[in-house]
This record gives structure tokens, C-alpha cells and sequence, in this order.
């Protein structure tokens, strides 16, 4: 029988904050910024590639650490506040764990972490540096730290 | 799921002491040489493999055990819908048996009354019924809808342009309630993350709208310039670096709670400065206020158009019902698709429309009214000042005549108590309708209850020297064990 009616999916994802990472090419185009942001390193600094890759890892941490596990909310005020009190990665997929974004944004870091240790042939001190930004981001990526706040860090007022 | 977790840490912080320890040391498996390096990538491997192949899941909430649901009924106490009603707050107004001009029947008896803000006595106006009734037979009662959809009527159309015309500005809009002017207003145009600096004496109508707007508020002292000026340079400087972001100043020409009149032009200036727009909401000065009654801009010599937003009931001076906004034709448009009040309520009846109309015509036509409530005005306060223990608290140009306690008796509900007092013994013994000030439980305003009396041009002078003797005498009987 012919389809009489249009079956409208329902939105996946209402958060406007979050939403953006289900647009198609997302990832392509998180990954060229990573490569590009590379290339932009060693353009800049002429260092070799194992230290650009060292910097390209560190500035990840930072801006993903901050943006993805520290600030709360969103920018927006037609949610009336209901995601005050997450953190982006917490509002990520309505809160639904180990999803194909949520695994995608924890393998960009172990990759991240494998390419700069093996081409600074895991020296010191860029191995430290790596290994503490890839344990950070990894463990703040578990789903059993879901509104975890250890110690009360980040916790809300 | 947790032993993975520790696994996994313990083997990390294995491989990393090893790594460290010897960058390029060399393990022995099965008789080959492996460096350490692979043995990590290897790992990473094996962990993003692992990672891959887990199912996707939306994290469980904890169900709660028997215990903890009876722990929690037993603890919870709903919290009542209202406050609880205090006995002795409990107050029965009089109910009038006629019209509520200059004089009215209360009781069987006729009384004058200073309860009703018919500032210029139109209440009965001849005319004024004439244009009811013709808008009666034409249009019949009610409008039948909102403004936008069937409840539109051209005399309509003739109100907001009546009043446009009337006080200088490009375009008015209407609204159907009076009090609900105010607070559709304020949350058309202030929203979530803008800031609203208001006079602590503002009425509930206009608290309410700040509510509503949910914006942030900040009180200043009422009628005081310099906490007013003080307010906005901590604001200003506080939100220096946020764009984006609306900034009013919510006040009333004559303030409801206390009769005091605005100071208009120092307001003017200060919003220059600090870059804030201006509500203000002229219902009590409105056909009251300047030489033909264009309200507190014609009073302070401030042109109209400096005021970004005007508001005003038309059950005072005008003696009809509803309320208008008026500014420039942008703040009007915006407001007939964003105002709760305009776009959800049906529209204002036509013959409330006409009266108004009707009330303006007879305004500029008759500009002796105003002389003559600023005289009546003037009068009642020569005859109320100098009574002991009460004292006036209104501008000398104020139509609302508000008296308050020269001493409180420590609480608003002890002051009120005794202003009840009075007032009913005022109307009972000496035929003369005053009201006391009206706070209820939402009420955020903070300033001193009192009675209040509404000047109207429509009284005599005997009328004012009535009032004025029998609250003297009343005063001196309720007050003279007290003080």
C-alpha cells in the first residue's frame, strides 16, 4: 500500500547548544581542524613535527576540557535554565551514554595522545604532558562520571 | 564497568613508570625483543576497539527504595497555595448604591466620596453617556474577540489615533484592562537578561509586569534622584562588558502608593547619560498634570517623544475603562504582536472606546476643569495640614491626597487596623467615603500605609471643607488616647 501519511521523526536533539554535533560533516570537519591547526603550528613556531604535535594536543585539552567539562548551561534562554547545572559533555545526546558522538569525541584524544607520543618517541617531558591531558580528558569522558563532581570541583553553589 | 575502570588506570600508570623509566628499554616475549612503545599503542588499540563495540545507553536513575518513599511522604509539607488569611485583616469595603461621582449612597445614605479617581468629575457626564449610548445602538455591548482577530472596531481605530493626537505622539495602542497596561507592557519589550531599575513605590500592576518580564529588577529609593543615579552608575559599570543587553527605568508620574509626582526632566537626564530607556506610566496624571492635562511630559516641560514608553489607565481621569500605551510607531507595532494583553484578550468594548474619545473632546474643550481640580486640590491640603498626628505625604500638585502617620504603630498591620478605623468612623459619622491603602500578600511595596483621598474638579467647596473638618475631628477622637 502506497504511504498515505508523512511520518515525522521527532527532533533528536532540542538543546540548541548541543545539536550542532549532529549536523552532518562534523567530525570531517573537526578532524581538518585538527590537521589544519597542525600545519598552522609548524608553519608558525618551524618546530618538528613531534612538538607541533605536542602543542596541537595541549591546546585540544585546554579548549575541550573548558568548553566540553567545565562550563555549564547554554547560551540561550529558551530552555528557562533546565541545563544550568550541566556541563556540555552532560547535555551531549540528551545524556545517553557511550553514543556514536560520545565515542567519537573520546577516541579524537587517545588518537591525539598515540600520534604526538610516537613522534616525539615518547620522550620527556612532552610524554607527561600527553599522558596527563589524555587521562584528564579520557576519565572525564566516562559515562560513570555522569554529574560527577569529585571533591566538590566545578560543583554548584 | 569499575574493575575495567581500575584495570585500566593500574595498567596505565604501569606502562607509563615503565615508559619513563626506560624510553627505548626492551621487553623479551617468547624470545623476541619488543620495544616498549608498541606494547602502549598496542594497548591505546585495544582500549578505542573496546570503547567502540559498547552499546549505547541512557544512564539509569537510581529507583528509590520503600524506605526512602516513606521517608519523603513523611517529610514533605505542601506549601499552601495562598497564605494563610489573618482574621484581623479581613475587611469588608462598603458597597456603593449609585454611581460614583462627587457624591455617592452608601448605605441608604448619600456620602461624599474621595474614593474615586474621577479626577475631573466625568463620571455622568451628560456627554459622556450620550457617546455610550450612540455606541450602544450602533455597536452593540462587547467586541467579540481579540484585536486580532474579529475584535477590531474603527472606533477603535478613532481612540488610538484620538489619543496620538492628543498627546504629541505618532502612534497608541489599546488595551481592554487598565491594570493589565502596565504589566503586558514591561514583558513585551524587557526580557530574560535585561536589567529594569524601578521605584520601590511602583504599584502591584507594574510589579507584576516586572515579574512577568522576568528580567532582572533593582529597587531604587522611592522619588530619590540621588539613589537613583547611584543605582544606574553600579549598574552600568557592573554590566560594562555585556552586549546585548536592555536596560529600562520603570516609573510613575503620580505614584499610586503615595502621590508623589515624578521629577521628570532630572529622570530625562539621568537616562541620557547612562544610555537606559524610560516606562513610565501615567495613569494618575493623565488629564490631571500640565495646562491641558497632557500628563507629567507637558508638567516638566519635557518633550514627549524623550519618553520611550507610555503607559496610562483610562478609568481615572477619563472615566472609561482599559489602558493605553503610546510612543513611537516602532514601540507601538512591537507591542501588537508581543503584548499578552493585546494579542489574548478580547479587545476593549466599543462603547468604552467612544466615551473615551468623547472624554478627550470634552477635555480640550474645557480646560477650566484642570484649573479647577488644582484648586480643589489645593484647598483640601490647607484644610487637612495641621492635624496632629497625622501629616500629608503627597505633592501639593498630586490629585491623590495621601495622609499617613506622623508616628507607625510598629507594624503595617497595626497602622492599617487604625487608618480602617478612621476611615469607617469617618464615613459612618460624618458622611464622607476615604479609603486606606490596599497591600496585599503579593504587594513587594514597602512604603507607609495611609488614607487616601481622590480630589475630583466635580466637588464643591463645601464638599472639601466637609472632609477636611471631619477628619480633623475624627483624628482628634481615634488619635487623642494614643499620643
Amino acid at each position: 500500500m502506497a504511504k498515505l501519511y508523512v511520518k515525522a521523526v521527532p527532533p533528536a536533539d532540542l538543546n540548541r547548544n548541543t545539536e550542532w554535533f549532529t549536523y552532518p560533516g562534523v567530525w570531517t570537519t573537526y578532524i581538518l581542524i585538527l590537521f589544519f591547526s597542525w600545519i598552522l603550528v609548524l608553519s608558525v613556531f618551524g618546530c618538528s613535527p613531534g612538538i607541533a604535535w605536542t602543542i596541537v594536543n595541549l591546546a585540544h585539552f585546554a579548549v575541550t576540557y573548558h568548553f566540553f567539562h567545565w562550563k555549564k548551561g547554554t547560551p540561550f534562554a529558551e530552555d528557562q535554565g533546565i541545563y544550568n547545572r550541566l556541563t556540555w559533555w552532560e547535555q551531549v545526546d540528551n545524556g545517553k551514554q557511550l553514543t556514536r558522538n560520545r565515542k567519537f569525541l573520546t577516541v579524537v584524544p587517545l588518537v591525539l595522545y598515540l600520534i604526538a607520543s610516537h613522534t616525539t618517541d615518547y620522550q620527556n617531558p612532552m610524554l607527561l604532558f600527553n599522558t596527563v591531558a589524555v587521562i584528564v580528558l579520557v576519565v572525564a569522558k566516562f559515562p560513570h562520571m555522569h554529574k560527577v563532581r569529585i571533591f566538590g570541583i566545578n560543583a554548584d553553589k | 564497568m569499575a574493575s575495567a575502570v581500575v584495570n585500566f588506570l593500574n595498567a596505565t600508570l604501569d606502562w607509563m613508570t615503565f615508559a619513563s623509566d626506560g624510553p627505548s628499554a626492551r621487553a623479551v616475549v617468547f624470545g623476541v625483543h619488543i620495544g616498549g612503545h608498541l606494547f602502549i599503542e598496542v594497548f591505546l588499540l585495544v582500549v578505542i576497539l573496546f570503547l567502540l563495540s559498547q552499546k549505547s545507553y541512557k544512564p539509569p536513575k537510581r529507583p528509590l527504595t520503600n524506605k526512602e518513599i516513606d521517608e519523603l511522604c513523611d517529610e514533605w509539607v505542601p506549601e499552601p497555595l495562598i497564605p494563610s488569611v489573618n482574621k484581623e485583616l479581613q475587611y469588608e469595603p462598603p458597597v456603593l448604591e449609585s454611581a460614583a461621582g462627587p457624591h455617592t449612597i452608601i448605605n441608604g445614605k448619600e456620602v461624599v466620596n474621595f474614593a474615586s479617581a474621577n479626577y475631573l468629575g466625568f463620571i455622568g457626564h451628560p456627554k459622556l453617556l450620550d457617546s455610550c449610548s450612540s455606541a450602544l445602538a450602533k455597536y452593540g455591548v462587547g467586541s467579540c474577540g481579540p484585536r486580532g482577530f474579529y475584535g477590531t472596531i474603527d472606533v477603535h481605530l478613532d481612540c488610538e489615533a484620538r489619543i496620538a493626537k492628543f498627546l504629541g505622539t505618532p502612534e497608541s495602542i489599546l488595551y481592554s484592562y487598565g491594570l493589565s497596561t502596565m504589566f503586558s507592557a514591561i514583558p513585551a519589550f524587557s526580557k530574560k537578561g535585561d536589567i529594569i531599575v524601578a521605584d520601590e513605590g511602583v504599584h502591584w500592576g507594574i510589579q507584576n509586569g516586572l515579574y512577568l518580564s522576568r528580567s532582572t529588577v533593582v529597587y531604587f529609593k522611592h522619588n530619590d534622584m540621588d539613589a537613583l543615579r547611584e543605582t544606574l552608575e553600579n549598574i552600568t559599570s557592573k554590566y560594562k562588558k555585556t552586549k546585548n543587553l536592555r536596560r529600562y527605568i520603570v516609573v510613575e508620574a503620580v505614584y499610586q502608593n503615595s502621590g508623589q509626582i515624578a521629577p521628570l526632566d532630572e529622570i530625562i537626564k539621568l537616562k541620557e547619560k547612562y544610555r537606559f530607556r524610560v516606562l513610565l506610566d501615567e495613569s494618575n496624571s493623565l488629564g490631571v498634570l500640565g495646562s491641558s492635562g497632557r500628563g507629567l511630559t507637558e508638567h516638566c516641560g519635557v518633550p514627549v517623544e524623550k519618553i520611550d514608553i507610555i503607559t496610562a489607565a483610562m478609568g481615572h481621569a477619563l472615566a472609561t475603562e482599559g489602558g493605553f500605551c503610546t510612543g513611537s510607531t516602532r514601540v507601538i507595532d512591537h507591542q501588537r504582536l508581543s503584548s499578552s494583553g493585546y494579542v489574548f484578550s478580547a479587545s476593549l468594548p466599543p462603547y468604552l472606546a467612544s466615551a473615551a474619545i468623547t472624554a478627550i473632546d470634552v477635555l480640550e474643550e474645557n480646560p477650566n476643569l484642570i484649573k479647577k481640580l488644582k484648586k480643589n486640590i489645593a484647598f483640601l491640603r490647607k484644610g487637612l495640614s495641621k492635624i496632629p498626628g497625622i501629616t500629608i505625604a503627597s505633592n501639593p500638585e498630586s490629585p491623590i491626597v495621601y495622609l499617613r502617620l506622623e508616628k507607625s504603630r510598629g507594624s503595617v498591620k497595626d497602622d492599617l487596623h487604625l487608618l480602617e478605623n478612621i476611615a469607617e468612623r469617618v464615613l459612618n459619622e460624618e458622611s464622607v467615603f476615604v479609603v486606606v491603602s490596599k497591600r496585599s500578600t503579593l504587594d513587594k511595596c514597602r512604603l507607609p500605609v495611609g488614607i487616601r483621598l481622590f480630589v475630583s474638579a466635580g466637588h464643591s467647596e463645601s464638599d472639601l471643607l466637609k472632609a477636611s473638618e471631619s477628619l480633623k475631628r475624627v483624628v482628634a477622637s481615634v488619635l487623642g488616647g494614643h499620643n
